[in-house]
């Protein structure tokens, strides 16, 4: 797909893009930036990925080159605000965007809206599991499901922790939920 | 999730496996519902595609204050210092809040543009010696292409 793109086909350069903008999009989300800041990371990197086609030296490993672009762009925004605003945070609560998805409308209607609660909880509780999880699990929720290099490069955490951390998060979460009496 | 207590368990792996496999799912779907990709950012990462140019040479980035100099204590307005390389030839940036200020090196005329997206560009005016300003600050990515001595060198794309 990646050597198709760099021979000039945007088709492939599209399969790519939808392929892989939920990772690069959970990468944001899981560094809680703000959503201007996000979205010029985000741009950033898509920008930085096409001036580096044909450069990439392992194709099959685009998505963690592209994780591991918005990672550092992440943790450079981050790294600025500490800077230049030593009081106040300027980051805002991870939060679902406001616009209604067409998907989100769906699920808003009346035979689903037990589902759609649990999903509303679930996505509260994320923010009561710690940054460590909370950040694993924002990154491992992309679709397609990413793969541990890809996670690996997306938070700077070892390939063979991710498995224990994955299954300790998860857990957790479940605990919560079931505590919650959300079943 | 029947029969699961939630309760953190010495569990084999094939054992709470499944109900994790089915938890990470439902968080599938639930990122998918509530925080999906924003379709004026997908569109965004499509366009760039036009930024593809393998006939330009690529500036990398080799420094940057923000991640590679100290902090001076009591100075919070730093400007931004970077620098690109291609090669033997090299970019210096300073970013301010009242624009960019730069230079070529070695010392040689350029035809500079400011980059801002697929569809943004911006001329520079470079002096001989390669210096060039600019009194707009860059908001948002932006890269910068050069065109010296027959070939075009192009930063990488950065977060002003």
């Amino acid at each position: 797909m990646v050597q198709s793109a760099v021979d000039g086909d945007a088709a492939a350069w599209k399969a790519l893009v939808e392929g892989m903008s939920p990772l690069v999009w959970s990468v944001v989300r899981a560094h809680r930036l703000s959503d201007a800041d996000g979205h010029e990371v985000f741009q950033t990197t898509w920008f930085r990925f096409a001036q580096h086609l044909g450069r990439i030296r392992e194709p099959d490993k685009a998505g963690a080159w592209l994780a591991s672009t918005a990672r550092h762009e992440c943790l450079k925004v981050l790294k600025g605000l500490a800077r230049l605003t030593l009081t106040d945070d300027p980051r805002v609560l991870d939060r679902a965007s406001e616009d209604r998805t067409p998907e989100e409308s769906l699920i808003d209607s009346e035979e689903a809206a037990d589902r759609a609660e649990r999903v509303r909880r679930l996505w509260q509780e994320l923010d009561g599991l710690g940054e460590r999880c909370r950040q694993l699990l924002r990154v491992l929720m992309a679709s397609p499901p990413p793969s541990y290099g890809e996670i690996s490069a997306a938070l700077g955490i070892a390939v063979g922790s991710i498995g224990p951390l994955r299954q300790r998060c998860l857990r957790r979460l479940r605990a919560r939920m079931n505590a919650r009496g959300a079943v | 999730m029947s029969g699961d207590d939630g309760m953190p368990r010495e569990d084999g792996p094939d054992d709470g496996g499944f109900a994790d496999a089915l938890l990470e799912e439902e968080l599938r779907q639930a990122a998918a519902v509530l925080d999906p990709v924003p379709a004026e950012l997908l569109q965004a990462a499509l366009d760039a595609f036009a930024l593809h140019d393998l006939d330009a040479r690529l500036a990398e980035l080799t420094f940057d204050s923000l991640v590679d100099a100290l902090p001076v204590r009591g100075v919070t307005d730093a400007p931004r210092m970077l620098t690109f390389r291609a090669g033997e030839v090299s970019v210096d940036v300073e970013v301010t809040e009242e624009g960019l200020i730069g230079q070529v090196l070695p010392p040689q005329s350029a035809r500079i543009e400011v980059l801002g997206g697929p569809q943004t560009t911006r001329p520079l005016t470079a002096d001989t010696l390669g210096r060039f300003t600019s009194d707009t600050p860059p908001t948002g990515p932006f890269a910068l292409r050069l065109r010296t001595g027959g070939e075009v060198i192009v930063t990488e794309w950065l977060r002003a």
